[in-house]
């Protein structure tokens, strides 16, 4: 939906929106230093909740879930029980041991658990490789909204989208601003129920609950336009839905930023129920997304406007929706500024973890071992253009549609953090020589599709690129688990901490 | 997660002590309830699909939409709050019970000093 001219009103809208986070961080951060002093404010459960809803939604859950269900259907809802289900493995599983292990970045939890400088080091680099490919996915939403806002072309776009991604960190960067997620959460949540509100009243559904209202969509393309959602598995099998599914759970509970989360929690209740109300926020979005892919194809299918399968045009469809049925400039602009605030946040956030993560984990100890604290400083700063520019170069040429692009992000997370973490929380056996093993297995497994899948059709089908934790991550368990029971034991003292502080083993 | 006899043998497959067993013995209800739930639903809509047409998925609607969008659409990510919000609860009690157990050792083990 390019339109040749900068759309005034969405930018004003966006900068205003920008505006509104900076003022709030800086209060914010002001409010912390008086009143909580370093250690931050303790926000209680639904704070905490609304933190993981707002750490969690970039722009494949904005702009990514309902491009998918315009271009594929039904196929997408396996994104919504992936990124929802996987919430269930996190908080069961990992949620409370986490905080238990008192580290504070998943390379310090591996090197700890693991005892083990060279896993340590290859979770940095897993990470910083994962976070690459989930700012590619974040890029690509920056950069299709900076084309429609200012009237350019995608490749000018990119670049402008990554020059404004480094000049915000670099502002907020410089005037301390502090993340207001509440508020952050809050603001997507408008932007993006208040739009598909006006969109299904426009079109007579019931409109108070659109989540349900879109339903008589599906029958209207059913009957007037002859456009089947009726068929879930006509085009993809059940396996690659299972595959894909499960992959994004597995990659849910192994992305260091959702990991994040749970180091420094003020108390393992509050994070439990913490879940359930970040569960519960970011649900709310993923039962309104299908909507806006069946209601922008009703629209088109009413305008005549030919159904376009361009990945670009897809990603757009809940701006062209909007657009489509006559709702007033403001309300296009309302779904840019969430699009954009889902997609900066996140990929800021990640970026500067990335960088983090070098100048700590990779630079002292692979480059320059006698650095200083200013030189990781510096290195950090580096890094973080470095990496600017990288994932810059790959949004130029994006293999996929976003959600597809984050999904790999996913795979790779799936096939190497979440064995690593599942494994080292619940099996005290588990050793260095088994976690390097599996996760240089992970890494193989994720990558595969693209080295041999051309020559050898059969990988691409059993290990597809977004979708091959479902296979991958049990191989990569069993191999941690020969390759650990094949070596030496971890030490005593790390076995007791288990069995003393992460679990209780004590008979009453 | 395989047996062995050395070490503290912590492992998710072979609980040890009281607490650890009753934790993992609720996780694995909840993970049964999780696991069945995603399987079952695909499972089902693909045999309807299969079985009887896309007729009959078009005609089978609940609160307005198709069945095999409102069960894995909707009523998943409900369902998911839903088990992890019954983990909490059991949890909350667990811990309770856990405190309560460990007080009324130290409270039998301070008197057994006190008889000595």
């Amino acid at each position: 939906m390019l339109s040749p001219t900068v759309q005034l009103l969405p930018l004003a809208i966006v900068a205003g929106m920008f505006a509104l986070f900076i003022l709030s961080g800086l209060r914010t951060r002001s409010r912390q230093a008086s009143e909580y002093g370093f250690n931050g404010g303790y926000t209680g459960r639904i704070g905490i909740g609304a933190a993981i809803a707002s750490n969690w939604m970039s722009a494949a859950s904005f702009m990514g879930l309902a491009g998918m269900f315009y271009l594929k259907g039904y196929f997408a809802m396996a994104f919504v029980v992936g990124w929802t289900g996987g919430y269930v493995l996190l908080l069961v599983l990992m949620a409370s041991q986490i905080r238990r292990f008192g580290k504070f970045t998943a390379p310090d939890f591996v090197g700890f658990r693991y005892e083990s400088d060279s896993a340590r080091t290859m979770v940095a680099c897993i990470s910083i490789l994962i976070t690459v490919i989930y700012s590619v996915a974040q890029f690509r939403g920056i950069a299709l909204l900076v084309s429609w806002l200012f009237g350019i072309a995608y490749i000018p776009a990119v670049v402008l989208a990554a020059s404004i991604v480094v000049s915000l960190v670099v502002v907020s960067g410089t005037l301390g601003v502090a993340r207001n997620q509440k508020l952050q959460y809050f603001v997507l949540i408008v932007t993006f129920i208040l739009p598909l509100m006006l969109l299904t009243r426009k079109l007579g559904y019931f409109w108070l609950l659109p989540q349900f209202g879109y339903g008589a969509a599906i029958s209207d393309l059913q009957q007037q336009f002859g456009f089947a959602w009726s068929e879930p598995f006509s085009t993809v099998s059940l396996f690659h839905w299972m595959a894909l599914c499960f992959t994004l759970m597995f990659g849910t509970a192994g992305l260091p930023h959702v990991l994040s989360r749970f180091y420094m929690v003020p108390g393992i209740r509050d994070a439990r129920w913490g879940v359930v109300w970040g569960l519960f926020f970011i649900a709310l979005i993923y039962w309104s997304a299908p909507a806006y892919g069946v209601l922008g194809r009703l629209f088109e299918a009413r305008g005549g406007i030919p159904f376009s399968a361009d990945p670009g045009s897809a990603d757009m469809v809940i701006l062209s929706a909007v657009s489509n049925a006559g709702l007033p400039l403001w309300v296009v602009g309302l779904l840019a500024a969430g699009g954009m605030s889902a997609a900066f946040s996140t990929v800021a956030g990640m970026m500067l973890t990335g960088s983090a993560s070098f100048s700590y984990d990779i630079y002292p100890r692979l480059i320059r071992p006698t650095a200083s604290e200013t030189d990781k400083v510096y290195a950090a700063k580096g890094f973080f253009l470095i990496l600017a520019a990288v994932v810059m170069v790959l949004t130029l040429k994006p293999w996929g549609m976003i959600a597809e692009i984050a999904a790999l992000a996913f795979a790779l997370a799936g096939n190497t953090i979440f064995p690593a973490f599942l494994l080292g929380i619940w099996w005290d056996r588990a050793n260095a020589p088994g976690v390097i093993a599996g996760m240089l297995s992970g890494v193989l497994i994720t990558f595969l599709p693209f080295l041999v899948g051309d020559a050898l059709p059969v990988v691409s089908r059993l290990l597809p690129p977004t979708s091959s934790a479902f296979i991958g991550a049990p191989v990569v368990i069993v191999v941690m688990v020969v390759v650990s029971l094949l070596t030496t034991a971890p030490s005593e003292s790390i076995r007791r901490f288990l069995a003393r502080d992460v679990h209780d083993c004590s008979e009453e | 997660m395989a047996e062995h006899d050395e070490g503290y043998g912590i492992s998710i497959l072979k609980p040890r002590g009281t607490s650890m067993r009753s934790e993992v013995r609720v996780i694995r209800l909840v993970l049964a309830g999780w696991l069945l739930s995603i399987v079952a639903f695909q499972v089902f809509v693909y045999l309807l699909e299969v079985n009887y047409s896309e007729l009959l998925l078009n005609e089978l609607t609940f609160f307005n939409l198709p069945i095999h969008f409102w069960l894995t659409g909707q009523f998943l990510p409900l369902w998911f709050i839903i088990l992890c919000a019954l983990f909490n609860f059991w949890m909350d009690r667990h811990s309770v019970r856990s405190l309560d157990g460990s007080l009324r050792f130290t409270v039998r083990g301070s008197r057994s000093r006190e008889g000595e």
